[in-house]
């Protein structure tokens, strides 16, 4: 990268690393969560890696197969996290910086967990219903 | 009914964060849409067929994300599209009427093709009926109308000079009703879908520019977005479609590309799977989602700054050439003799 590059994707990283900065305090302060759509900003590709790198990695990563394939990590910094949705054929839908006790795509609804349990049921009442070995 | 389909909350939270990035929503506002899709009732659309070459619907059906065969099942209900239900005559005009009563005033009235009204608009019936007498009978039940495809929103290539129909677009006959152009020629498929989920999402359209059309896709120009853009800051163009500047990728501005004057989100969004578009295939945009494209000054390969760019004199013999040795080379394979098979050996 040219000096003149570096220097300025090292200023726009710094931009968006105090906005990240404002909606931890902001998280912490008024317990709302807080997102920065990093698709709708005009960033190079090298200026989103400089921010990866800046923001480094955490001590949870998940990988989500909902229409294709999501990878949410937490960075360096607990709250903060870096999700990258993909759609089916693999092209990237959305790629966001989660403000988050956890981002809300990885809890697990009221209305799918009903579902779920009636799932279990049936799953139950067919081990009870199978013959012994 | 989502559930069913093997589609849960966070697969509709992903669709709505797909969403809101595409439609340039607030982040935060995946959550309330997909809280809006889960609780929606399906969407009731009427679509009509006007003075049109089906380009629209065709690639409408190409879209994958989300499909629009996804969206009829799982958002909207296309209650009436001429080309695509199996009701043929009057029991097709039958499913028309018995959909706008029972979707009096909350139904979605989608046009593609242009409004024909000169002499009574006798130039393109449907059912013996005038295209004008259609829209003017159920635009006052709609909620909304969505005028696809460049036909639609400004009259397109049927307006054309001599313009013998006299087509107009949707909103040179209804001026009383929330309208949404959804301009090009075709329109993007993504635009049409983001906009329905938007409109099932939140009861209204989206945010529009001064020509009716969604501020998140036709809020830049296309030469804004655009992977050549380098290129014309630094002044190297294409000269020709075969010399050095265009091998090297150059600008296409001076190739007569209405990018600079065009909004549209061919860039971004691409076409075919986001494969590429017109631009990335070597050609230069033609402008096809703004008013009167056709009929624009100079043609589709003078520059926008007056220059003589190819010229169609040059380009017509490009296109000859093109045509000849095709022809040279088809006739040539049809007239070839056949390689004998190979032998095999065992």
């Amino acid at each position: 990268m040219k000096d003149f590059d570096f220097l300025a994707a090292d200023r726009l990283v710094d931009a968006l690393l105090m906005e990240v900065a404002d909606l931890l305090q902001n998280l912490l302060s008024h317990q709302r969560a807080g997102t920065i759509d990093l698709l709708g900003l005009p960033l190079s590709a090298a200026c989103l890696a400089m921010l990866e790198e800046r923001l480094g990695g955490g001590e949870i990563s998940a990988v989500l197969h909902v229409s294709g394939e999501s990878q949410i990590r937490e960075t360096a910094f607990p709250g903060v996290w870096w999700t990258r949705h993909a759609d089916e054929t693999g092209r990237v839908a959305a790629l966001m910086i989660e403000v988050a006790e956890v981002p809300e795509i990885m809890r697990a609804s009221k209305a799918d967990m009903e579902h779920g349990l009636r799932r279990l049921s049936e799953v139950t009442n067919f081990a009870q219903t199978r013959p012994a070995i | 009914m989502l559930a069913r389909r093997g589609f849960g909350r966070r697969g509709l939270l992903k669709f709505a964060i797909a969403m809101t990035a595409s439609l340039a929503l607030p982040p935060g506002m995946a959550t309330a849409m997909a809280d809006n899709l889960a609780k929606a009732r399906r969407q009731s659309v009427i679509w009509l067929s006007f003075q049109e070459c089906t380009g629209c619907l065709e690639t409408l059906l190409r879209t994958d994300s989300p499909t629009i065969a996804a969206l009829i099942f799982d958002f909207i209900s296309l209650d009436y599209q001429e080309a695509l239900m199996a009701a043929s005559g009057s029991a097709a005009e039958l499913t028309l009427r018995q959909a706008v009563a029972a979707n009096k005033g909350k139904y979605l009235l989608a046009i593609d093709g242009s409004v024909p009204v000169a002499d009574g608009g006798v130039y393109s019936l449907t059912g013996g009926k005038a295209n004008v007498s259609m829209l003017e009978e159920f635009a006052p039940d709609a909620a909304a109308i969505l005028a696809i495809g460049s036909c639609a929103a400004y009259g397109g290539i049927p307006k054309a000079f001599p313009n013998p129909t006299g087509a107009v677009g949707v909103e040179d006959v209804i001026s009383n009703k929330p309208i949404i152009n959804i301009p090009g020629c075709p329109p993007i498929p993504e635009v049409l879908s983001a906009v329905l989920v938007y409109f099932v999402s939140f009861g209204r359209l989206p945010e529009l520019d001064d020509k009716k059309r969604p501020v998140a896709y036709f809020g830049t120009t296309i030469h804004d977005q655009c992977y050549r853009r380098p290129f014309y800051d630094q002044g190297k163009f294409a000269k020709s479609f075969d010399d050095e500047g265009a091998r090297q990728g150059w600008c296409l501005f001076e190739l007569g590309c209405k990018g600079p004057t065009t909004h549209n989100a061919c860039a971004s969004l691409k076409w075919n799977d986001g494969t590429s578009f017109p631009i990335e295939s070597g050609h230069g945009c033609l402008g096809c989602s703004e008013p009167d494209f056709w009929d624009q000054e100079g043609g589709f390969y003078t520059s926008l700054a007056g220059g003589t760019g190819p010229g169609w004199r040059d380009a017509g013999i490009a296109a000859v050439a093109g045509i000849a040795g095709g022809a040279a080379a088809s006739f040539a394979a049809r007239h070839k003799t056949p390689k004998p098979m190979p032998e095999t050996t065992e």
